[in-house]
């Protein structure tokens, strides 16, 4: 399925030149009270939505710019643009 | 007292006609057989060039480098081109024979021995670029002097389109310095239906002074 990444910096461009960085999880937890559990959930345990998904990416070929976007994975079209972080 | 030898990672399949040792560089400033014609293509891995980073990067901006403030766009004069890359970072390339003093502060890096830096130039150059690239380098929605950062020949490159329109469209670029072997290869392999000619340093000029 072909697939484009809007980049903040650059605009449309063809998916290869990116880098998936997985599910936007939101901030990292609180340290304070932080269990093993808790961070192994956060860090390995994806939602992995048949749908809309904020995920991260990274313009690995061009600018060398994060950024997370929305994407409908079914489609895996972009649903809104993309936001630097 | 030993001198260093600077080596350029570039290397043409030609002869020079004419080659000055400049700050421990050996500087091909004319090649045999360059022809009157275009396209050309020039190594420039001998000019100085900068990256320069911080979170509040308009900061820096002065006369001496003029950062632009928006993405992609370059400040382009016969000494330099500054290029805004992202929100924190610009490269700056130095056009001047003169050695040239880097700041010190920790926003500057130099990286001349790192990347490679090519000057493609002459009728037909986007013709090779879209055979190396889908990038659109020569679209409507480019406005000269424009960077654009991106793969060319597969290679993650920071490309100047320096002029599209008229007798002498071209671009500047650099990428690693490893690749460069491979990428002179690539290009001269795409532009030889044009007959793409290796051209020395003076034609280069001669070509950014006719633009500027």
């Amino acid at each position: 399925m072909a697939l484009t990444i809007t980049c903040p910096v650059c605009g449309k461009r063809d998916g290869y030149e990116f880098r998936y960085g997985g599910e936007d999880k939101g901030p990292r937890p609180d340290e304070e009270g932080l269990t093993p559990e808790n961070w192994c959930d956060y860090v390995h345990m994806n939602d992995c939505v048949a749908g809309i998904q904020k995920e991260w990416w990274y313009h690995r070929d061009g600018c060398g710019v994060w950024f997370s976007t929305h994407r409908d994975t079914t489609t895996n079209l972009e649903i809104s643009d993309s936001e630097v972080k | 007292m030993v001198d260093i030898i600077r080596r350029s990672p570039v290397t043409f399949d030609k002869r020079p006609a004419r080659v000055e040792n400049r700050h421990n560089w050996n500087v091909v400033t004319e090649f045999a057989d360059e022809g009157e014609e275009g396209p050309w293509i020039t190594d420039l891995c001998h000019k100085t060039r900068w990256d320069v980073q911080d979170g509040n990067l308009m900061s820096l901006n002065s006369s001496d480098l003029p950062i632009p403030e928006n993405y992609g766009d370059c400040s382009l004069s016969g000494e330099m081109a500054v290029n805004r890359m992202n929100r924190t970072q610009a490269s700056v390339w130095h056009f001047s024979d003169d050695a040239v003093q880097m700041p010190n502060q920790s926003a500057y890096t130099e990286t001349t021995d790192a990347t490679v830096f090519l000057a493609l130039y002459g009728k037909n150059v986007f013709s090779i670029t879209e055979k190396l690239t889908n990038l659109d380098l020569n679209g409507p929605d480019k406005n000269p002097p424009t960077l654009v950062q991106g793969p060319f020949s597969h290679v993650p490159c920071q490309i100047l389109v320096v002029n599209k329109d008229g007798e002498m469209p071209g671009i500047l670029f650099t990428c690693s310095r490893g690749y460069a072997r491979d990428m002179v290869h690539a290009v001269m392999d795409a532009g030889r239906e044009f007959s793409l000619k290796p051209a020395g340093e003076d034609r280069c000029k001669q070509w950014i002074n006719q633009i500027l």
